[in-house]
């Protein structure tokens, strides 16, 4: 049992499990899971956008929610107000996110940790407070409904999200699309670039690298991801609100990467599966849920301060150490033959 | 015209003197701990509610002044052997561990208080014409009772607290207590004093919360006497806005003001980093 064979096998399993799900949560749960498991997957790539900028640059953003509700609202206005189709809509979601991203981030990566931080829950709380107050064009904390349009026609025959299993299969896909593009950007030159910073941004200017740039790319490739969520929960949800675009959201996001685990690839989907799953399942029971979400909160940090995963990646390699240890004479024994 | 502007000018500084307290708290928590307080604004909202609370039990409205920032001293130096102690004073994680304990205490002021907002009726009524405007009284008092609190903080508690942390014989565990304690404590009271002038509510901490960060950041890290002025400054601020806009486009003027502070001088308004 390696730590590589252990890994594949769990990766396998999860794969299987989420191509299965809208047959197999059915029948073992009900239809209703199948919602949350969307749910879950598309606030886990919002989780990815608070993870791509603190795990892997050492940026802590408290206003991802601003990058989500331009995503929502980009959608949601669209179709809307100006009568497009799906894709544009959902192009124009992810353009109005990442050039709010970029407009902002030209600002905001200038500063790093405490400030970067306020900064950051600054511009959100803005552009929040421009949306509650614009209600004719936004909504305000009521947020606007619309109709969803068909994401392609086949034989005359429209389909779109309204099909649960074709909207969960959409939302699969495009999150693992994200995800694959930040494992690419991370495994990158540029994504070294991102590491060096966030181990120490001096030194990664003294070697030539340009902070700045780097980090406003990063600030983008963040927004993206954050637009990319918020375009689907608008989708999913069938409308926008600004109540979205609150810093409580953005907060939700750092704790539930944080608690699966930041600068781990698949931290931030654990943590938000965790509390999402859990919300769900307590919530139907008892009211007074967020007790048991605020104790995990709490509990998980004092126990696993680097977080599910980063317990998870130390058991693995501590299951490593024991096997090289065990290994060590038979390639010694190797080298000896002539 | 004048009159609005007059009202709304001092409406907002005596806001700022009572969320300067509140600051104060969080700035000291901040400095002396490393701690980002996400649940610095439910210390406040706990002030209200243990005011309320105390009101509705005694009949007497002038305990709470008393049973607040006890009952938040003894809170807070609980949730900092229990929660804050175990994180070691690491960022991040003190986020998360805050972020979990601001979800508690709002759901149980939900379960014991109630999820209806309430209010406070002002112990002491009437209105007494000030510059040609007819003000309330208690907004006054509240104005004059912050302003002695902070005072007293200057005057005792803060000389207090940097000589235990010069002089390293006293045990560094019961520094951090006592200062989680009286960060709570501040918030608590400024809370009391806080409730006849707004609501009682769960959710009262959460638009307060975000105020008292840039009070904190703009009066610069870890320089006490920059947070309480930035954070009249900054209400002041908003106060004169709000008499020519609406309270939306005045906090979103004060934001920009913020941001442009923040990239002009990161570093606070006033002077540099006195930790």
């Amino acid at each position: 049992m390696t730590r590589r064979f252990i890994e594949m096998a769990l990766a396998v399993a999860g794969a299987v499990f989420l191509v299965t799900v809208p047959w197999s949560i059915p029948a073992l749960i009900d239809n209703f899971w199948v919602s949350v498991i969307t749910e879950i997957l598309i606030w886990s790539l919002f989780a990815a956008s608070v993870n791509l900028l603190f795990g892997y640059v050492g940026l802590l953003s408290f206003g991802q929610a601003l990058y989500f509700g331009f995503g929502m609202y980009g959608v949601a206005l669209g179709i809307d107000r100006l009568g497009l189709s799906f894709w544009p809509a959902f192009g124009l979601g992810i353009a109005a996110a990442m050039t709010m991203a970029l407009v902002s981030g030209i600002f905001a990566v200038r500063l790093s940790w405490h400030y970067f931080a306020i900064i950051t829950v600054v511009f959100s709380l803005i552009f929040y407070f421009l949306a509650v107050s614009m209600k004719p064009l936004t909504g305000g904390d009521d947020g606007i409904n619309f109709t969803l349009p068909p994401v392609f026609r086949l034989d005359g025959k429209a389909i779109g999200l309204t099909d649960p299993t074709f909207q969960y299969f959409f939302v699969l896909a495009a999150v693992s699309l994200c995800f694959f593009l930040m494992y690419r950007l991370i495994n990158s030159p540029l994504g070294k670039g991102f590491l060096a910073i966030r181990d120490n941004n001096l030194r990664a200017s003294l070697i030539g690298l340009n902070v700045y740039a780097l980090r406003l790319i990063a600030f983008v490739m963040a927004g993206f991801l954050a637009g990319v969520s918020g375009a689907l929960f608008a989708f999913f949800g069938r409308y926008a609100s600004a109540t979205y675009m609150f810093y409580q959201v953005s907060g939700e996001a750092v704790v539930w990467t944080i608690v699966g685990g930041a600068g781990t690839m698949f931290g931030p989907l654990v943590g938000t599966a965790l509390f999402i799953v859990i919300r769900e399942i307590v919530s139907s029971h008892w009211e007074h849920h967020s007790l048991i979400v605020g104790l995990l909160a709490i509990l998980s940090v004092i126990f696993a301060p680097r977080g599910i995963v980063g317990l998870w990646n130390g058991w693995m390699a501590r299951l490593g150490e024991r096997e090289t240890v065990k290994k060590a004479p038979s390639r010694l024994t190797l080298r000896a033959e002539p | 015209m004048r009159d609005t502007v007059l009202l709304l000018a001092m409406n907002g500084l005596i806001w700022g003197l009572i969320i300067a307290l509140i600051a104060l708290g969080l700035s000291i928590i901040f400095g002396l701990l490393d701690i980002i307080n996400i649940a610095h604004g439910d210390f406040f909202m706990v002030g209200t509610v243990l005011a309320w609370f105390s009101l509705s039990v005694t009949g007497n409205f002038w305990i709470g002044f008393l049973v607040a920032p006890l009952i938040g001293f003894l809170l807070g130096a609980i949730i900092q052997r229990l929660v804050i102690q175990p994180i070691h004073g690491v960022a991040a994680l003190s986020i998360v561990a805050t972020f979990g304990l601001s979800l508690i205490l709002q759901e149980t002021v939900r379960i014991t208080f109630g999820a209806t907002p309430r209010r406070i009726l002002a112990p002491i009524g009437g209105t007494v014409p000030l510059f040609g405007v007819d003000y309330e009284i208690y907004r006054l008092f509240a104005a004059a009772v912050a302003v002695a609190a902070l005072a007293g903080f200057f005057l005792f508690l803060q000389r207090h607290d940097r000589e235990t942390a010069i002089a390293m014989g006293i045990p560094a565990r019961r520094v951090y207590v006592m200062t989680f304690g009286i960060g709570f404590a501040l918030a608590a009271f400024g809370g009391a004093v806080a409730a006849p002038i707004t609501t009682v509510d769960f959710r009262g901490g959460v638009d307060v919360l975000p105020f008292c960060f840039m009070a904190v950041i703009i009066g610069g890290l870890g320089n006490l006497p920059g947070t309480v002025a930035a954070a009249v400054l900054l209400s002041f601020l908003e106060g004169l806005i709000q008499s020519v806009a609406d309270p939306t486009i005045a906090r979103i003027s004060s934001l920009v003001l913020m941001s442009a502070v923040l990239m002009l001088r990161p570093q606070g308004l006033f002077g540099g980093f006195t930790k």
